[in-house]
């Protein structure tokens, strides 16, 4: 018996897909607006809604995306407070975030043990979960297609794309909302702890390809897909939770493709020479 | 026709006194060629900004009576030159947010700048010249009827800039687009405007090249900015 026929493995890579493209697609436009430490922040926000979700006897997934959206739109809502002290804004929504998560955990009130989200677990995937991860996914990424040409222009050049007519404070407050979507789909396999690493690590892989924004998103896909497929099935040999194993495998593969571009540019100033 | 109209603007980052534009009346025609100059921090990208609506007055106004503008902001290279996009994807998107249906508009933008050949390459490994190019391109896509730039010449090689100065000339002469550039430049500003707003300490006034160049040499050579020409 292989392990795709176990029931838990199918749910695990059904889920890990969507992770796999939503993430970077989110994440390309994060680490190009130079705002990888929000991902960062809204992934330790979803824990909070996890325990929150967990308390109310509600969906976790739905908690966290419920919260994280919250906490998305109030760093929109506190940046034009705070313009100038981004990072400021965001210790203030992680201080609220993880003090509400520490909050519930520690009160002994919740039934289930949250540990899972916070290392990712591909045990625990339920059918509902993959619903939610499913419905999620296919709305963020219809969306992600129709505002694709704002979004890249916001985060190239804000101030033509004001001048073009775009809203951009509306589509700053619905990407935040995006980006509540991603961490939500991802938190079950990769946990809260690393799930920066999904958004970030595939997209500066990318980068290190040169390429135009098209296909650095397509490449940020592909190596997302790379990352969490092997460290899906590479944890499950190991026995050890995914989200640690895939964070590793990101850096390994940034690593691999950095050497890769030092080796090609070594060896064309030896031609030339 | 009015192009541009202010009234009694004041504008200040706080609210109150001290005032970046104090009390700033404007009035900028069609067809005209205006540079703006002054000091730093004599208020003229906030003159800009204003104009384009990215801030609002504190009170009085400022309206551009065209909704086609084009906008050059300044030359970033922090934010821009590592940015994974090309020439054609600046302009394709830039044609997809104004609803622009022709693709060849794109061609027809690069042709205009004579940078056909850099289509495909990624913005990042242009000139200085040639990326402002670009960028003066995707303001025209829009076909504008007033075009704003924010220091054109920033981080742009003398022959570049000679070509990108010659080029605001004509699309001002030619197809009447009226120019309205924020400059550091005082020999671009006298060259090649028809009229120079100089600000000074939050105000300004509207005057001729030749005006402002007797002004200049009244002062012994030296602008009250201190700006050598």
């Amino acid at each position: 018996m292989t392990i795709f026929n176990y029931s838990f493995m199918q749910n695990a890579i059904f889920v890990s897909v969507f992770i796999s493209i939503l993430c970077p697609c989110i994440g390309i436009f994060l680490v190009l607006r130079r705002y990888s430490m929000i991902g960062d922040t809204l992934a330790h926000a979803s824990l909070a809604g996890v325990t929150i979700g967990l308390l109310l006897n509600q969906n976790p997934i739905l908690g966290a995306f419920v919260f994280t959206s919250i906490c998305g739109a109030l760093i929109e809502f506190l940046r034009s407070y705070f313009k100038k002290y981004t990072d400021l804004i965001l210790t203030i929504v992680l201080s609220l975030s993880v003090g509400t998560a520490i909050t519930i955990i520690s009160s002994g009130k919740l039934h289930v043990n949250a540990d899972s989200f916070m290392f990712g677990s591909i045990l625990t995937v339920t059918h509902f979960d993959m619903i939610m991860v499913l419905i999620l996914s296919v709305i963020s990424v219809l969306t992600l297609i129709l505002l694709y040409h704002q979004m890249v222009y916001i985060a190239y050049d804000e101030e033509a794309a004001k001048v073009a007519g775009v809203k951009v404070r509306l589509i700053n407050y619905i990407f935040s909302i995006l980006v509540a979507s991603a961490i939500s789909v991802s938190i079950r396999i990769v946990g809260v702890l690393v799930l920066s690493s999904m958004i970030a690590l595939p997209v500066a892989t990318a980068l290190q390809l040169g390429k135009g924004f098209k296909l650095t998103l397509v490449f940020s896909i592909v190596f997302s897909v790379i990352d969490i497929m092997l460290g899906l099935f590479i944890s499950y040999y190991l026995n050890v939770a995914p989200g640690g194993f895939t964070a590793l495998i990101s850096v390994a593969v940034l690593v691999f493709v950095l050497l890769a571009k030092k080796l090609q540019s070594s060896i064309r100033t030896a031609r030339c020479k | 026709m009015l192009m541009i109209k202010a009234e009694n603007l004041f504008f200040s980052y706080t609210g109150s006194s001290p005032y970046v534009l104090d009390g700033i009346d404007l009035e900028i025609r069609d067809g005209e060629y205006v540079s703006v100059v002054g000091e730093n921090g004599s208020g003229k990208s906030t003159l800009m900004r204003l104009i384009l609506n990215f801030i609002k007055p504190t009170s009085g106004s400022i309206v551009p009576q065209t909704k086609r503008i084009g906008y050059v902001p300044q030359k970033n290279d922090f934010s821009n030159s590592s940015f994974p996009i090309t020439v054609y994807e600046v302009l394709n998107s830039y044609r997809r947010l104004l609803k622009i249906k022709n693709k060849d508009i794109i061609t027809e933008a690069l042709e205009q700048v004579g940078l056909l050949s850099v289509k495909g390459s990624l913005m990042g490994t242009l000139s200085g010249g040639q990326s402002q190019k670009i960028r003066i391109a995707r303001a025209l896509m829009g076909n504008p009827d007033l075009l704003i730039l924010d220091e054109p010449s920033t981080g742009v090689d003398i022959g570049s800039q000679k070509e990108i100065y010659s080029f605001l000339k004509k699309i001002n002469k030619e197809n009447g687009i009226t120019v309205v550039s924020v400059e550091h430049n005082l020999n671009a500003a006298i060259s090649n405007s028809t009229l120079i707003y100089h600000l000074t300490c939050g105000q300004g006034h509207l005057c001729t090249p030749q005006q402002y160049t007797d002004e200049f040499m009244k002062n012994g050579g030296k602008s009250n900015d201190n700006i050598q020409l």
